[in-house]
């Protein structure tokens, strides 16, 4: 009967409804802030016109977990304890969680997945710009087999089209924008008796000439050359070859700093590989500088017919394979600023922006950590009589402290190859000092000499025109398509 | 030297300092105390070269085997770069130059070595790496 009765009295509050500023804890900040938040949500509107821009952006390898670190790191730069910090990408008004997976791969690749944001198909693993009747490597099962990038649609509707990285311009995800290729390595040459396609780098001049492409920066220029240091088998010089179609080359801070943002296209290729990390940048553009000249540009000579800009931070990837997640929250966090960068150059009434990941890292959490624990460094206690960690690092069964984050695999692994060849190994100690070095490789389980992606779901951020469309848990492909139907609806 | 010849010229050395510190007497220094900004000696290594100056890092795969050369690197690679055509050489590498022929460490153990700070441009005669700075006549566990 009793039990009868609270349920009548629960039953009843919920008919009622109990005004929430009427509660006990309404002066509570946190309660003030849900419902700040709630106000804003009930405010929000769905933008239904056509997107005069789309601009897409990917932080390669920077999955939900990842993204968190980065946002920790970001926050305790600025003197928090980092949860509460937002990065620009994260006030954006809509989200959803997306599938990796390329159609053979479980754990994806780069080059599937740039082919499922860029043309809408998921195809598989190491190939690009094709479907997934390629089998990789072999050049006789293109033809018949290629899809048309997003660039190249928007290029047909009279729009300016871009792409800018700090990976190699001819590295997976870029060359999603320009390259139809059954092996992904084939950046400057393609074997011998391979005659149905040209190597990724002549195709991205290709796609320059052709107008497809009218502004490319970002590492990479022994893809384009043959002179000392080059890799081009064929002797021929790109570089040259651009410049000869009226375009401004770009190789360092300052040449960079020349390039003409009035329309003329530009080549940008800095540093013979990759770009630098940006934590160890120097004399060539930060990511959020080139987002800024390639939308410069791209207004410029698009007027009011729009542009496509595809901006992709492709080191935060490479730090996560060496394990180095110092380097990791540095490269994303210039990855935020390219972010903010775009935001504040484009009009959310007509610039689609869309923000996520190709995929996500082995990269774990480990707990229970005390607010304000280095997001690099130890796990530090949590003080039950306050809000700040207690100082005092957590330690592991073996007695010794851990790292609030770790790889499942990777260079960091504690188990060692040992003369006979097997692997055995314990934990080193550590301290506050070694773990949050710009060098230390975190620790990790499996050994391997690279750490890998990891099938898990990254989360794809929007605003602009159809943004609501990127909603619940979505296929990576779908991406295309919402950017699509931004840009063409009636 | 411009930057394209330079960049093409696969030198691998350029590494800035991060933090601005340089290393303790007591303390094995890092790999990026030896620059103050692209590939410009630090003003510690200049004070260094020819001092016997100890350097944490690892063991990359040698180049060679039965070779008293090999290179320390910040952070584990596993790969080598003459080896592995899609191999990424890191810049932030110094050659080494043991007294006695070496024995191949993993590539993901920490390890201090001790040697001679040398500078000047050196070809290896067998591997045809170009360095511009050197840990010479070095120890190393």
């Amino acid at each position: 009967m009793k039990s009868a009765i609270a349920t009548s009295v629960i039953a009843l509050i919920a008919a009622t409804g109990v005004n929430a500023q009427d509660l006990p804890q309404a002066e509570n900040d946190w309660f003030a802030a849900g419902q700040a938040r709630l106000q804003e949500e009930l405010a929000k509107s769905v933008n239904t016109d056509r997107a005069l821009n789309v601009i897409l952006m990917i932080s390669d390898g920077n999955g939900v977990g990842t993204n968190y670190a980065s946002r920790v790191f970001a926050g305790q730069e600025e003197g928090g304890f980092g949860d509460e910090y937002v990065q620009p990408h994260e006030a954006f008004p809509n989200l959803a969680l997306v599938k990796t997976y390329n159609v053979n791969a479980q754990t994806p690749d780069s080059a599937g997945t740039g082919t499922a944001m860029m043309a809408g198909i998921k195809t598989k693993a190491g190939i690009i710009g094709v479907n997934e009747n390629v089998v990789r490597g072999d050049c006789s099962t293109l033809p018949g087999n290629t899809v048309t990038s997003i660039n190249e649609i928007m290029t047909e509707m009279g729009k300016e089209t871009g792409i800018v990285s700090t990976a190699r311009i001819t590295h997976a995800t870029p060359a999603s924008a320009y390259a139809k290729t059954v092996d992904r390595n084939f950046e400057a040459s393609v074997p011998e008796g391979c005659d149905t396609q040209k190597d990724i780098a002549t195709q991205l001049i290709d796609a320059m000439e052709a107008g497809v492409i009218d502004v490319a920066m970002g590492g990479c220029m022994r893809n384009f050359h043959a002179d000392d240091g080059g890799r081009r088998e064929d002797g021929v010089n790109l570089i040259e070859r651009a410049e000869g179609l009226g375009a401004h080359f770009a190789m360092d801070q300052a040449s960079f700093e020349a390039a003409p943002l009035d329309g003329t296209p530009i080549l940008g290729l800095f540093e013979n590989s990759h770009m630098m990390y940006e934590a160890d940048r120097a004399d060539e553009p930060s990511l959020a500088e080139m987002t800024g000249a390639a939308i410069a540009a791209l207004q410029a000579k698009a007027g009011d017919n729009g542009f496509f800009l595809q901006v992709e931070a492709g080191r935060v990837d490479h730090a996560n394979h060496a394990g180095n997640l110092a380097r990791v929250v540095r490269d994303q966090k210039a990855f935020a600023d390219a972010v903010a960068m775009a935001d504040e150059m484009t009009d959310d009434a007509d610039t689609l922006i869309v923000v996520t990941a190709d995929h996500e890292h082995a990269l774990a959490f480990n707990g229970y950590c005390g607010r304000g624990s280095n997001i690099l460094g130890l796990c530090m206690g949590i003080d039950g009589a306050g809000v700040a960690h207690t100082g005092e690092a957590e330690l592991a069964s073996d007695g010794k402290p851990f790292t609030v984050a770790g790889y499942l695999n990777g260079a960091g692994s504690v188990l060692i190859e040992q003369p006979d060849g097997s692997y055995f190994g314990t934990r080193p100690n550590l301290t506050e000092e070694e773990a949050t070095d710009i060098d230390y490789p975190q620790q990790a389980l499996v050994p391997k000499s690279s750490e890998t992606h990891s099938g898990e779901d990254v989360a794809v951020y929007a605003k602009g025109p159809w943004a609501h469309l990127l909603d619940g848990t979505i296929e990576q492909n779908v991406i295309f398509h919402v950017m699509h139907h931004a840009a063409t609806v009636e | 030297m411009n930057r394209r010849t330079l960049l093409a010229s696969g030198l691998a050395l350029a590494v800035l300092p991060l933090a601005g510190g340089s290393a303790h007497a007591q303390d094995a220094a890092k790999i990026r105390d030896l620059y103050s900004g692209g590939v410009n000696l630090s003003d510690w290594a200049l004070a260094q070269v020819g001092e016997r100056v100890t350097f944490e890092g690892y063991m990359a795969p040698p180049l060679k085997a039965n070779s008293n050369f090999f290179v320390l690197t910040a952070l584990p690679m596993s790969v080598c770069p003459f080896c592995e055509t899609e191999a990424e050489w890191p810049n932030n590498i110094v050659a080494v130059y043991s007294k006695r022929v070496i024995d191949v460490m993993p590539f993901n153990r920490k390890i201090e070595v001790r040697g001679r700070l040398e500078t000047g441009s050196y070809r290896d005669p067998d591997t045809g790496f170009l360095s511009l700075v050197r840990i010479e006549d070095a120890t190393y566990g």
